[in-house]
């Protein structure tokens, strides 16, 4: 296998070398590079589907575990490499004419690249600690590439909260470290066996939690999100690198570190019903903005929720359900803002409402981004569908069921609401005439594809990648297509009556000051401490 | 008592970020909870009698040498950290004229509209 930290290394060399090149080499060698690195990762997933064990653990020059730093293959840490390695391409290669672009901007993107795969591949907290914290202050820069007005607000807004929550982190770090002597995940799980007393652990992994459930967006704590993900000026690459790839890397690591502690101490119930709240909350402030990205950002909180949601439902399926969706959502929103980006320069506005007929002056972008819309509601034979599929199959009350189709239901909505862009004739017609790289539509229209196409082969591709086998009953299935286009048509109509009251704009109004963001922060710290406090109570 | 000390500062940077309403104060309360994470691990490390891991001593005479490792890699980062957020603050200062984050609230919520 080719060694982990050539995957994480070599992007960041790679991309300080940009500078001694002139700006079309740069281009032109960032795309043959992604195309390496995408057979890089496919060689380790075949080399590794093909291991009896599917895992392997390397150790960085010669060190002991204990100490050094170890990188751990897995079958979906690798298949999220891949996944990285692929959206990137994608992303250079839609950029390829960009203004924007020069050595600095592929140089911080090929970083941030290489800093995402460790944080997929590392196997110890202090590593996932450096690694995060350097992604945090590259995505701050790359938010106010620009440096305009907004852009700087949301990129400090960003860069606050989130090495707040990284404080958080490594306090969690330290307490865990001074209590059992090790980093490494598989050893800490050791070490944690030997305590006599899991109480010991609830601090330390309330400090953990807490630094999560803000990197993950959830509620109460996701407003930083809609503003780094979908800030005015930054280029539309960097809105989809963030909602698509790099938001999933914190989800990859809470269900990481969740594993590591779920034996001794369980969380799970608090993070279904916050999962849940903030699939509900964020589809409804996603329907209430006119923001096209925003929209998008807002969308991105919802399904989070909704993953973290499948992720604590402790089931087999649901689990390989929500990690399916994660792979789903980052293609089907990255489309998504590339399209908005495309969408938003052609017509030089992001107001939904001034948006109109981009079904018949881009039919590409159009069909892409349908393509992307019937991925992220759950069509009928489109990936998302197949992740909530497995998501609400082992749902195991009506309750549940309920719950899951009600935070549908609200995306479903939102993006019928999207949809009317496709519809209607623009007014002003002079804007729309002038044309952007065709290359960009193609782009769009291809990573569209891919959600039709993860819809179709889910269960091969999970067989493929995953090893596992998950059933599809067709009759449940049918039972979710007539439950969608129930919802479809309940949108509709709840849609109208909503639009007539004029509440959405009061909840577009609803926004968080720092300081509130940091109050939350210590909300949600003791009350998460106070759960498992007394869930964990002596008896 | 180190860590009594560290936790009473790293809340006291907590109830400066929550009360504090100037950024460039935020970002003064955020240097001060990492100060108190790397002490509480610093002082994890420290044993009565044992030697600082750079000295010709024995290893067994040593204290726990990872500890400071670790911490002198989150100083590096802590700084760089703080040196972008101060960047950014006067960005943010000349753009906007204020640095109190209720006023920026507004003025950025204003933007949108």
């Amino acid at each position: 296998m080719i060694p982990g930290y050539l995957f994480v290394l070599v992007p960041i060399a790679f991309g300080t070398l940009l500078f001694f090149t002139n700006s079309r080499q740069a281009k032109r060698g960032v795309i043959i590079f992604q195309l390496a690195l995408i057979l890089a990762s496919l060689y380790n997933l075949t080399k590794l589907r093909f291991l009896e064990s599917h895992v392997s653990i390397e150790t960085f020059a010669g060190w002991d575990r204990i100490i050094g730093i170890s990188l751990k293959w897995d079958l979906v840490s690798s298949l999220f490499v891949m996944l990285t390695a692929g959206l990137f391409f994608f992303l250079f290669l839609f950029d390829y004419r960009g203004d924007h672009v020069d050595q600095l901007f592929l140089m911080l993107l090929c970083t941030i690249q290489g800093l995402i795969i460790g944080i997929f591949l590392a196997h110890d907290f202090f590593n996932v600690f450096i690694l995060y914290e350097v992604a945090t202050i590259l995505v701050s820069i790359l938010i106010m590439f620009r440096k305009d007005k907004q852009s700087v607000y949301d990129g400090i807004f960003y860069l606050l909260t989130n090495l707040v929550a990284m404080t958080f982190f490594l306090f969690g770090i330290a307490l865990l470290y001074r209590m059992l002597g090790v980093l490494d995940f598989a050893l800490t799980r050791e070490q944690m066996a030997l305590l006599s007393d899991r109480r010991a652990l609830i601090l330390p992994y309330t400090f953990l939690v807490t630094a999560l459930s803000l990197k993950i967006a959830i509620l109460p704590l996701f407003s930083w999100l809609p503003r780094a993900h979908a800030t005015p000026s930054a280029p539309s690459t960097v809105s989809a690198l963030l909602s698509g790839l790099f938001v999933k890397s914190s989800l990859y690591l809470f269900f990481r570190i969740r594993n590591i502690f779920d034996p001794f101490l369980e969380l799970t119930e608090l993070f279904l019903i916050l999962g849940w709240l903030t699939a509900l909350f964020g589809a409804l402030l996603a329907l209430s903005q006119k923001d096209i990205k925003l929209i998008l950002a807002y969308s991105t909180v919802s399904q989070l929720g909704l993953i973290t949601f499948g992720l604590s439902l402790n089931q087999d399926l649901a689990f390989w359900g929500a990690v399916y969706h994660i792979i789903n959502h980052a293609i089907f929103k990255s489309t998504l803002f590339l399209s908005a980006g495309i969408i938003s320069e052609i017509y030089r506005t992001r107001d939904i409402e001034r948006i109109r007929g981009v079904g018949k002056g881009m039919p590409l972008v159009a069909a892409g981004t349908i393509f992307a819309i019937l991925g992220v509601t759950g069509a009928p034979f489109f990936s998302g569908s197949m992740s909530k599929y497995w998501i609400v199959a082992s749902a195991k009350d009506n309750l549940t069921t309920l719950g899951i189709y009600l935070a549908n239901f609200g995306t479903i909505t939102c993006f019928i609401r999207y949809s009317r862009i496709f519809f209607g004739v623009q007014k002003n017609s002079e804007n729309s005439s002038c044309s952007l790289w065709k290359m960009q539509h193609i782009v769009v229209f291809v990573m569209g594809l891919f959600s039709l196409f993860g819809g179709l082969f889910a269960r091969e591709l999970i067989i493929l990648f995953f090893a596992k086998q998950l059933p599809v009953d067709p009759l449940s299935y049918f039972q979710k297509i007539m439950i969608f286009f129930a919802s479809l048509i309940g949108g509709f109509f709840v849609l109208r009556v909503i639009e007539r009251t004029g509440i959405l704009k009061k909840i577009r109004e609803l926004d968080l000051s720092f300081n509130s963001v940091a109050a939350f922060m210590f909300l949600f710290f003791s009350m998460s401490f106070l759960y498992l406090s007394l869930k964990y109570a002596p008896q | 008592m180190a860590e009594l000390v560290s936790f009473i500062i790293f809340f006291l940077g907590l109830y400066a970020l929550v009360v504090k309403r100037s950024v460039i104060k935020s970002i003064i309360a955020l240097v001060l909870m990492e100060t108190a994470v790397i002490l509480y691990f610093v002082s994890g490390g420290f044993e009565e009698g044992k030697l600082p891991p750079i000295s010709d001593a024995l290893p067994e005479q040593m204290v726990d040498p990872l500890p400071q490792a670790l911490m002198i890699t989150a100083i590096v980062i802590g700084i760089s950290s703080t040196a972008v957020a101060l960047a950014m603050y006067s960005q943010l200062h000349r753009k906007y004229g204020t640095d109190d984050w209720k006023k920026l609230m507004k003025i950025r919520l204003e933007e949108d509209a």
